[in-house]
This record gives structure tokens, C-alpha cells and sequence, in this order.
């Protein structure tokens, strides 16, 4: 069981860790929360039955996560607001945005690390992981329709969302 | 105007354009995609404009593991953990910050709920026998697909489609959907294998629930695997049979004291579908076949599955 555990566990600390840094925030945070996660795998490790057993650390971190945070950061949790209305609102905005005539890709391609973070952190959450599981943790749509729980095409439209924010925040800065 | 299968809408273009550089577009749906793009200046900033993102996106500096750290989540491996006072969070765990998202996640739940020791030792060849190969396989499931896919799908735009008018029936619309996304990615399947003695328990340990799943082989309808589907955000078993080049999607949502009633015929936009239910599970089956190759499945299986 133990190296069961060290199989299945121990290869994705690096996504657990970059996950977590994402939802809560900071790396500090993020160590904390992957351990409870850790903890929690251990405990739950005879359920995991084989397929990816990266998604399925990172449903665990995910949940941990929010536990988290709703235990020390109740008014971060609070401040997402409605999750309809976020889709609801990429629905009617499109995936578009100012569009026509986005931002250079060179612009983009040039964008320094301090700024792409800041955009990616100032992601409304729903956007903002749904770019993280995709770009960072590299998961399926699948994956990520299957952990998140919506439907695959919510999925596409919140990442479709969330890179154009950051292709637009990117594009206008100076 | 085009007829390579693709949405015309500018929306379902540009998430087309994401699946593509995702790689979740099939052979076929890529190339006609990469035609477009090469057609239409304005497609092609696009594409080099979520390139350049997800390159700058990956490039980020990623948390460190700290040699500390991985000592740290090793040792939990070694020291035994089952300790009662875990039992507080993990439960907390499965309280969603929001409550709109329901848990997707069962097989977590029966995962984390105390039980998972004793299910270990019921089942205990099960979590090591199921196969690893999921997605990718080597075999021509994406030529199978595409081939469906440019003939049928995508008339209308990668996610907006809406096959019944009737509010009543959004949940065929969502099967509709489920079967028509299967077609589009990757594989149209998450587990593959034509042993139902494969299928069946790794539904289960998805989500806690598995229909019938005869092999109908021999009457030319094989069963090629099974995938989760999330329809009215709940997650649902579906399974995927084969009849010559056409896909059937099976999707099995679970009733509780439900009636039995016939198959009744949902069939439309290109599309047949068939709706029946035996007490214990409602089907919804749909495929781009004939009404009466769908029906002969229909008969066929419910012959196997009773």
C-alpha cells in the first residue's frame, strides 16, 4: 500500500503544488494544502482504480483546496460570486471580447512572467482553474469536465474565456 | 459558406481552434480546421495568438518540490494514517464551497469514506486489473470517428446545439450532446475494452453505478467501452458500441422505482434516438445508423441486458 501510494502520489507533487499555488493563491499555502490532499489520498488510496491517477490527485488537491479556503479565506470564497452568472456572461459576451483585432502574438510571446502572472491570478476562479487544469496541468477536456463536473462544452467556453482575458490583459499592457 | 464539417459561426470556430491546439481535435476535424486557418488571415491570428499564450503560460516558473517536502508526503506513505480524527475533514471535503457544482466525484466519496479498507480487501484484484490505456490508442478510433463526424456533426457550432425544441427534453438534448462531443475528441471513449468484465467495474469505481453491459458481438453490435457523462451535472454511465463504421452511444441513467416503459422514438437532426426504461435504468440510445438498425440494437440489447 505504501508503494502503492508512492506510485501514484509522488510523480505529480510538482502539479499538485502548481495547482494549489493557483487556487489559493501562494506557494506557502499551496504546501499546506497539498499535504492535507497527500493525507487524504493515503486514506482514500484502495478507491483510486487505475486511469489517471494525476487527475485523480489533483480532484483531491481541488477539493482540499477550497476547504481551505473557505476555513481561512471565507471572504476570497465569498467574492466569486454566482457561477451561472459568470457563464452566463461568457456566453453573452462569446468567446470574443474586444476582438477583431486582438493583441500581436509577438505581443503575447513577449509578455514578461510578473505580468502573465498577474493576469492568470486575476482570473475570475471558475476561468481561472479551468486554465490551470488545462495549460499547467496539462488534463483533457474530458478530465476536466469530469472534475470539475459541468459539460465539456462549458469547459471549452471557460478556457476559451480565460485565455482571451489574458491575450486581451496581455495585449493592452504598454 | 463550407462544407468541410466545421461550424460557420466565428464562436464555434474559435473553440475549435482552442480543441485544436489543445489536441483534442481528431486527424480529420485538424486538417480541415488547418485548411481554414491557412485561408483566413484573421483565423490564423487567432491561432498564433492562443499559441503564443499557452507557450507563455507553460513557460511559467513552477513550484519547486523541495527535497523536504517530498520526504515529508513520502513518509505519510510509510507511517499508517487511519487515525479517527481524519474523519472530520474528509467529510468537509465533500461539502462543496458552492453548492452548484455537485460533487462529480462519487468515486472519491466511496474513496475517502471509511469503508475504503474493506473494499479493498473485497475486491481485491480489481483496482491493479484495470488497464491503463485510455486515451490515444493506437487503433483507428479517430479516422472511425472523423469519418462519422464529417458527415453528421457540426452544423451548427461546437457547443450551442440544440437538438429538441422542448424545454422538457433537455436531458435527450444533453445525451444528443455527450454522444456528438464523443465524436469530436480524441476517442469517444474513456475505457477501452470490449470485456465488460472491464467496463462494468470501472464504472463503477467512477461512480458507483453500472447498467447492464452485454457483449452483442455476435449480433454485430460490439461493445468497444464505456465513458462518464454529465448531464444535468450529474455524472452518468454511458456505453459505446460499434455496428460496422457507426458508433452507438447507450447512456444508462439510474431510476430509482422507476417504471418500465417502451422504446419510444426521439430520433432527430440527423440523428435517431431511442428512449426506453426497465425499472432500474432509463436508456437513451443514439447513433447516426437508421431508425430500424437502431431499433434492431434496441431489441437486441434489452434481449441481452434482462
Amino acid at each position: 500500500m505504501a508503494e502503492r501510494f508512492n506510485e501514484v502520489v509522488l510523480p505529480h507533487l510538482g502539479d499538485a503544488l502548481a495547482l494549489a499555488r493557483w487556487l489559493t493563491g501562494n506557494a506557502a499555502d499551496a504546501e499546506d494544502v497539498v499535504q492535507d490532499a497527500c493525507i487524504k489520498a493515503h486514506a482514500g488510496i484502495s478507491g483510486y482504480a487505475g486511469g489517471n491517477s494525476r487527475a485523480w490527485l489533483l480532484t483531491i488537491v481541488r477539493n482540499t483546496s477550497y476547504t481551505w479556503m473557505s476555513r481561512n479565506r471565507p471572504l476570497s470564497i465569498m467574492a466569486v460570486g454566482d457561477l451561472g452568472d459568470l457563464d452566463d456572461m461568457a456566453a453573452a459576451h462569446g468567446t470574443s471580447l474586444p476582438d477583431e483585432n486582438g493583441p500581436e502574438a509577438s505581443l503575447i510571446a513577449k509578455a514578461d512572467t510578473a505580468a502573465l502572472e498577474a493576469a492568470i491570478a486575476a482570473l475570475p476562479q471558475p476561468f481561472r482553474e479551468t486554465l490551470v487544469l488545462r495549460d499547467i496541468n496539462g488534463l483533457s477536456y474530458r478530465e476536466i469536465s469530469a472534475m470539475l463536473g459541468v459539460a465539456m462544452g462549458t469547459v471549452m467556453s471557460r478556457l476559451a474565456r480565460a485565455r482571451n482575458l489574458l491575450m486581451s490583459e496581455l495585449g493592452s499592457a504598454p | 459558406m463550407s462544407d468541410d464539417g466545421l461550424p460557420n459561426d466565428a464562436e464555434g470556430i474559435k473553440l475549435m481552434i482552442h480543441a485544436l491546439i489543445d489536441g483534442e481535435l481528431d486527424a480529420a476535424a485538424a486538417l480541415a480546421l488547418e485548411r481554414r486557418i491557412a485561408a483566413d488571415p484573421r483565423l490564423a491570428a487567432e491561432h498564433a495568438r492562443i499559441v503564443a499564450l499557452r507557450a507563455a503560460v507553460t513557460r511559467l516558473p513552477r513550484p519547486d518540490v523541495s527535497d523536504a517536502f517530498r520526504a515529508r508526503i513520502a513518509a505519510l506513505g510509510v507511517t499508517a494514517t487511519a487515525q479517527p480524527t481524519q474523519e472530520e475533514p474528509v467529510r468537509d471535503e465533500l461539502v462543496e464551497p458552492r453548492r452548484d457544482i455537485p460533487s462529480a466525484r462519487p468515486d472519491q466519496i466511496s474513496q475517502l469514506r471509511g469503508t475504503a479498507r474493506q473494499e479493498a480487501q473485497t475486491r481485491p484484484s480489481q483496482t491493479r486489473a484495470l488497464p491503463r490505456a485510455r486515451r490515444f490508442g493506437s487503433f483507428d478510433w479517430r479516422a472511425m470517428a472523423a469519418s462519422i463526424m464529417i458527415s453528421a456533426v457540426l452544423a451548427s457550432g461546437a457547443t450551442q446545439w440544440v437538438m429538441f425544441n422542448s424545454a422538457s427534453d433537455g436531458f435527450a438534448a444533453a445525451v444528443a450532446s455527450g454522444h456528438r462531443r464523443s465524436l469530436l475528441a480524441a476517442s469517444p471513449i474513456d475505457i477501452v475494452s470490449s470485456d465488460r468484465h472491464t467496463v462494468k467495474p470501472w464504472l463503477d469505481a467512477r461512480i458507483g453505478v453500472s447498467p447492464p453491459a452485454p457483449d452483442l458481438a455476435q449480433d454485430g453490435y460490439a461493445l468497444i467501452g464505456g465513458r462518464v457523462e454529465v448531464i444535468a451535472d450529474r455524472p452518468v454511465p454511458a456505453l459505446v458500441y460499434r455496428h460496422r463504421e457507426h458508433l452507438i452511444t447507450l447512456v444508462a441513467e439510474p431510476q430509482q422505482g422507476g417504471s418500465t416503459t417502451a422504446p419510444e422514438d426521439l430520433s432527430s437532426g440527423g440523428f435517431s434516438m431511442v428512449h426506453w426504461s426497465d425499472g432500474a435504468f432509463s436508456y437513451w440510445a443514439i447513433s447516426d445508423m437508421e431508425r430500424p438498425e437502431l431499433d434492431d440494437f434496441v431489441a437486441r440489447f434489452r434481449k441481452a441486458a434482462v
